[in-house]
């Protein structure tokens, strides 16, 4: 039934010393379509874009704080989970201290909490993986928080399905996000998300979400027809392309 | 629960009905604290004294502390409780060492002192002290922060600030002095109006002392006095009939 | 490894028939799997040295150290799983706290060492956890002078003047057997430290990594601290040479 002896809980290492539930729980952020974030040195950008084509599109960027929000691929009630976690986290942070919580304290609260699920048995690791952009006294700030438990810091990073494409991207122009404009850091954004689409999928108002954050700028999420303004500035460089 | 059940527990709290009884009164004490904002920052003021009842019994105590490196904190009332207080914080700020070296600024402890304090008085147990937070905030423009929170967790900000006796004899005079020019008012004026409020404190509160520590909080930091003695005239004395003479 | 797959390596607590506890040894895999840590005791200080591994170039330069402040006195390095890495510092930090708030002394710590050993050793007694993935080293100096010691993933743990774990702990133990500590002085150790992690590093098998340095010594105010800029640089340099001459003589052959 099982693939090995191994992997049938996260509190037994494999003889190679590896934890095989937990990168059976990073397959599953592997599942959920990409997200892409990126940051200048004045702002961070979330880009997403939903793949649910029933109904209504599934939430693929949420609000933490006024100065933090998350984007998602992975098992979506898992999200909101740790969602509402970070949500509490920020919220005590206001209350005891009258500040908005360093980004990097939210990250270390978060990544404790899922290490824990890594350690016991019974339990299994959280199935999703988040992007978190914010700001604090140190600037914009992208994290990318793992099943594992694991944050790390970025300038430019995306997860997901065929995240790759998009990784690669951003590693061949991430030099530049530096001193980027909010409107091109978006462009860029959304360039690198375009690269993660199947084949026969495109990026439009309904189904494109795009969050950002700067230094002197509340956390601000842009959804259905103001999408659209953003979208032409990918369409319009192909075409100049072309 | 029966009030038999409690009191098996030995616990010295619990009275014969079945209550608790926590702490009631002070017992070593220390009076007022004096705090303005000047020209550059913020001012403070206390003595060095701790009180146990009308005896002055410890004669060399310090009750400004300096919080990180751009706060302080002035407490009144009982002295252990200042004590648990300043423990609190050593812990706080050693979290901040440790973890990530971000810095507290002044509202930040100052938010946190009353969430402590008003958490406190919730559970009816509450910490005997009225404390004056002063500094001043690098990362909002140098913003000069001055704020009052009580045994109540009562909380207000003002730009002169005196706890216990103090309020009552040198509030006026700094409201007189100091309040209408505080963004004006130099470093040598400020500090000669402390020491004056404290000296009329000295003349006037049975429980002061006239060695006393001045505190300030600039941009460049804390910086804290030693403890020095307040000069006194008492030649007054001589005309009241069974004082002096 | 005969045991592997019998059954008796799938629980921390189950004994193979031999005594050993295989669970126990596969925590300390992933140690060996990650970037290489050391650490050197001299007399007048103790400084602890990373191969950071960088995972891609995306990453921003300073995320995920592994080095961490424990107590003003005291700090940790740390190859291993680093989710269990935090864990422990975590747990250290508290340990560390509790102890000073109640006896208002700097923890002293051949304390805090036993307290972070039967911590890491809980997790070898139930088959509810697993261990910690992680082999801490931990600095400080106290009133008994510079410390050093290395937790394994057992919990058992020993004093050292010199240690190395990680990926390349065999050979970062040769080259600190190599050196003679005992007249070492804490800066000469940083520049060896230095040396060590680029002696070591694999270029052919991670090609990005970040040397992390930290010390604690009279000369840093007794606080474990990152290494100041201008010592690292200088640390960097020596190592950088040192190596460079090293290869120059394997041209020679």
């Amino acid at each position: 039934m099982f693939r090995n002896q191994y992997d049938n809980d996260a509190s037994t290492w494999s003889p190679q010393g590896r934890i095989f539930q937990i990168e059976y729980a990073i397959e599953a952020v592997k599942q959920g379509s990409a997200v892409v974030g990126l940051k200048s040195n004045t702002h961070a950008v979330l880009v997403a874009r939903s793949p649910n084509e029933l109904a209504s599109y599934q939430k693929k960027i949420v609000k933490i704080d006024k100065h933090m929000g998350v984007a998602i691929a992975g098992l979506t009630s898992d999200a909101r989970v740790l969602g509402n976690y970070l949500r509490s986290e920020a919220m005590r942070f206001r209350m005891v201290y009258d500040l908005q919580i360093p980004v990097g304290r939210a990250m270390e609260a978060l990544g404790s909490k899922a290490q824990t699920n890594t350690q016991v048995y019974g339990g299994r690791p959280y199935g999703v993986g988040l992007l978190v952009i914010g700001k604090d006294s140190k600037g914009p700030h992208l994290f990318e928080f793992s099943p594992s438990g694991m944050t790390s810091e970025y300038f430019a990073f995306s997860i997901g399905s065929r995240s790759q494409t998009a990784r690669t991207y951003l590693e061949r122009n991430y030099a530049q996000f530096e001193n980027m404009d909010l409107k091109t850091l978006i462009k860029e954004g959304l360039t690198a998300l375009k690269d993660t689409l199947p084949q026969d999928k495109q990026l439009d108002a309904e189904n494109t979400s795009i969050a950002f954050v700067g230094v002197d700028q509340d956390l601000t999420i842009v959804d259905g027809p103001e999408v659209a303004a953003y979208l032409e500035t990918i369409d319009s460089t192909e075409m100049e392309l072309e | 629960m029966s009030s038999s059940l409690l009191l098996s527990k030995k616990n010295s709290d619990v009275t014969e009905n079945g209550t608790y009884k926590h702490t009631t009164s002070p017992i070593v004490t220390g009076t007022s604290v004096l705090a303005l904002k000047y020209k550059d920052g913020v001012m403070m003021a206390s003595d060095c004294l701790a009180s146990y009842g009308s005896l002055a019994r410890f004669r060399n105590v310090r009750r400004l502390q300096p919080i990180g490196t751009h706060t302080i904190l002035g407490a009144s009332g009982e002295i252990s409780d200042f004590q648990f207080i300043q423990n609190q914080f050593e812990g706080l700020m050693l979290k901040e060492h440790v973890e990530d070296g971000q810095k507290l600024e002044t509202s930040s402890i100052y938010r946190y002192l009353s969430n402590v304090m008003y958490g406190r008085r919730s559970k009816v147990d509450p910490l005997w002290n009225k404390y004056i937070v002063a500094g001043v905030e690098p990362s909002k423009n140098n913003n000069i922060f001055l704020g009052f929170v009580d045994l109540y967790g009562t909380t207000y900000q003002s730009s002169v600030m005196a706890t216990g006796f103090g309020a009552h004899i040198a509030l006026p005079i700094m409201r007189k002095y100091a309040e209408p020019r505080a963004d004006s008012l130099t470093e040598e004026e400020a500090s000669k109006i402390l020491d004056d409020c404290m000296r009329v404190l000295y003349y006037r509160d049975a429980r002061s002392f006239n060695k006393i520590q001045k505190a300030k909080v600039t941009a460049q930091g804390v910086e804290i006095s030693e403890p020095y003695s307040l000069s006194t005239n008492w030649d007054f004395a001589e005309s009241i009939i069974g004082y002096g003479s | 490894m005969t045991s592997v797959g019998t059954g008796y390596d799938l629980s921390v607590s189950t004994y193979s028939p031999d005594g050993r506890l295989f669970q126990v040894e596969y925590a300390g895999k992933a140690v060996d799997n990650s970037g290489t840590t050391i650490g050197i005791r001299t007399k007048d200080g103790v400084v602890l040295a990373v191969e950071k591994i960088i995972p891609t170039k995306l990453e921003v330069p300073g995320s995920n150290k592994r080095i961490f402040s424990i107590d003003k006195h005291i700090g940790f390095a740390s190859s291993g799983w680093m989710p269990d890495v935090k864990g422990l510092v975590a747990r250290a930090r508290e340990e560390a706290w509790e102890y000073q708030k109640l006896y208002k002394v700097p923890t002293p710590s051949k304390i805090l060492a036993e307290r972070i050993g039967m911590y890491i050793q809980a997790y070898t007694l139930y088959s509810s956890v697993r261990p910690f993935g992680a082999m801490p080293i931990m600095a400080s100096v106290d009133k008994d002078g510079p410390q050093l010691y290395m937790f394994e993933t057992s919990g058992a743990y020993y004093g050292y003047r010199g240690c190395a774990t990680g990926k390349a702990k065999q050979l970062a133990r040769t080259e600190l057997e190599k050196l003679d500590i005992d007249s070492l002085s804490i800066r000469d150790a940083i520049k060896e430290a230095a040396r060590i992690i680029y002696t070591v590093h694999d270029d052919s098998k991670d090609k990005l990594f970040e040397l992390e340095l930290a010390w604690v010594s009279q000369e840093s105010g007794n606080v474990f601290s990152k290494v100041p800029q201008d010592i690292f640089d200088e640390a960097v340099q020596y190592a950088k040479r040192a190596n460079d001459d090293d290869s120059d003589d394997d041209d020679d052959l």
